[in-house]
């Protein structure tokens, strides 16, 4: 299940919206589904600074921990609070209740250059 | 067997144990014979456990130390059939070990044959459990830490009121070629019975506080230092490693091992650094999210010169992050096995 109307990142991140207002930022259904159930996330604080394709937290399941990446640049506006009392909404919801933060793009051209759905595609399925 | 099935998911898996019933396909578990006159006192006076505290038919969780250094090389269920026959249930990885030493240290007529591709052995555990092996018409009533013969798909196979899990439960020793019979016959018994992978039996075993070898206990880490002294028959006047686990036990062990329940929402995780203020005190050996709790547990190996004990607060440093973790006694979760 790949939306047509997000971007994505090759490390399996999605981003809805086009800026200058705040994206909102999640994992994919196809990394959801890899990790597995998922117990815990770590998010970064309200008015924190991300750079793109650093590290802003983490998200473990029963399985293993994984890193999540920026996809863009900018300042965190909001975070997924539901998250800490059921991560399990990522699983369940990827796209929609399980999403993590958003994102003001420091540079919104930036959301624009990541990968289409058809790209992200093609990414998962090779 | 698989970390979870496909559509499982380890907390389903988890959670089908401790409510309904779950099948674990454990096959990769060691089998070896020892048989012969006065097998079973050999075994005796080798492992640690004291097989004279149970009789024919009876099972017992018992350790294979190191004589040398009191070090566990596996921890191991005994099947005692007679005084000349032990059917013994090591872990994968350590049977070829355990069967050389017990090959090497067996006296003339006792043989120690390594039958790990002869059997296949499926676990099913839960409260439900009981109820699907009577539709079967296999045994269920005997006591645990028991087993008897029985016959099923044809084949003859053996029913022990064990596992690893802390629900009521049995394990089936299947002879390898009836496994697949077996596991369909399971399923057709009882639709509802899921199939469970290793990501659940780690979360299980870690609710109760079972050791897993290589991790709570291993060569480095004496049964008196992991809290496993009741596996021990102390009494008796020979086992492996008996002079140095007695004389440890008698100094007090430098180090034990504890249950960790976290404060916060963190998951230790094994390795993770223990700390009492900024003092390092020791290292989590076995951490996992407990689907059961839904909160973050752990074993831990503690100094004994640290002073901390039960319901105390220490500190472990997951992946740079200090998270508050009060010690406690395990199980985290309560044992329901009889």
């Amino acid at each position: 299940m790949i939306p047509e109307h997000l971007r994505y990142t090759a490390e399996h991140e999605w981003v809805s919206g086009d800026g200058p207002a705040a994206v909102r930022v999640g994992i994919t259904d196809f990394a959801q589904d890899a990790l597995g159930d998922i117990v815990y996330v770590q998010l970064p604080d309200e008015g924190a600074t991300v750079q793109a394709g650093e590290s802003l937290g983490e998200v473990e399941s029963t399985k293993s921990v994984s890193e999540i990446y920026a996809p863009i640049s900018g300042t965190v506006a909001a975070r997924n609070t539901a998250l800490a009392d059921t991560p399990e909404l990522i699983n369940t919801d990827p796209y929609g209740e399980g999403w993590l933060l958003e994102i003001v793009p420091a540079d919104p051209a930036a959301v624009a250059a990541l990968l289409s759905a058809t790209a992200y595609g093609e990414l998962i399925n090779k | 067997m698989p970390l979870e099935y496909a559509d499982g998911g380890v907390i389903a898996e988890h959670t089908a144990v401790r409510e309904n019933a779950g099948v674990f396909d454990v096959s990769h578990l060691g089998k070896a014979r020892v048989t012969g006159p006065g097998a079973a006192a050999f075994v005796n006076a080798s492992l640690s456990n004291d097989l004279g505290r149970i009789g024919p038919g009876r099972a017992q969780y018992t350790l294979c130390c190191d004589d040398a250094t009191g070090g566990v090389v596996d921890d191991i269920i005994a099947y005692l059939y007679d005084d000349e026959h032990v059917f013994l249930i090591p872990n994968a990885a350590n049977t070829a070990e355990v069967v050389r030493r017990l090959t090497e240290a067996a006296p003339a007529g006792v043989t120690v044959t390594n039958e790990h591709d002869a059997y296949a052995v499926l676990a099913v555990q839960g409260p439900n459990s009981a109820a699907l092996l009577t539709t079967l018409g296999l045994p269920t009533d005997h006591e645990y830490m028991s087993f008897s013969t029985a016959t099923l798909a044809g084949t003859e196979l053996v029913v022990c009121r064990t596992g690893y899990t802390g629900e009521h439960g049995y394990e089936l020793v299947v002879p390898s070629d009836a496994a697949v019979a077996v596991w369909d016959a399971l399923f057709e018994a009882d639709p509802t019975l899921k199939p469970c992978g290793l990501g659940a039996r780690d979360t299980l075993r870690t609710e109760m506080g079972y050791p897993l070898h290589g991790q709570d206990l291993s060569l480095e880490i004496t049964p008196v230092q992991a809290r496993s002294g009741w596996a021990v028959g102390w009494s008796k006047p020979s086992f492996w490693g008996r002079d140095v686990l007695l004389a440890e036990k008698a100094a007090g062990a430098r180090r034990t091992l504890v249950g960790l329940e976290a404060q916060g929402r963190g998951i230790p995780r094994a390795h993770m650094e223990v700390y009492a203020g900024d003092a390092r005190v020791g290292e989590v050996t076995s951490g996992t999210f407990s689907p059961t709790r839904k909160v973050g547990i752990a074993l831990a190996l503690v100094d004994a010169a640290a002073g901390v004990s039960v319901g105390d607060t220490v500190e472990v440093d997951i992946r740079g992050r200090r998270t508050a973790m009060t010690i406690v006694k395990p199980p985290f979760v309560k044992t329901s096995v009889r």
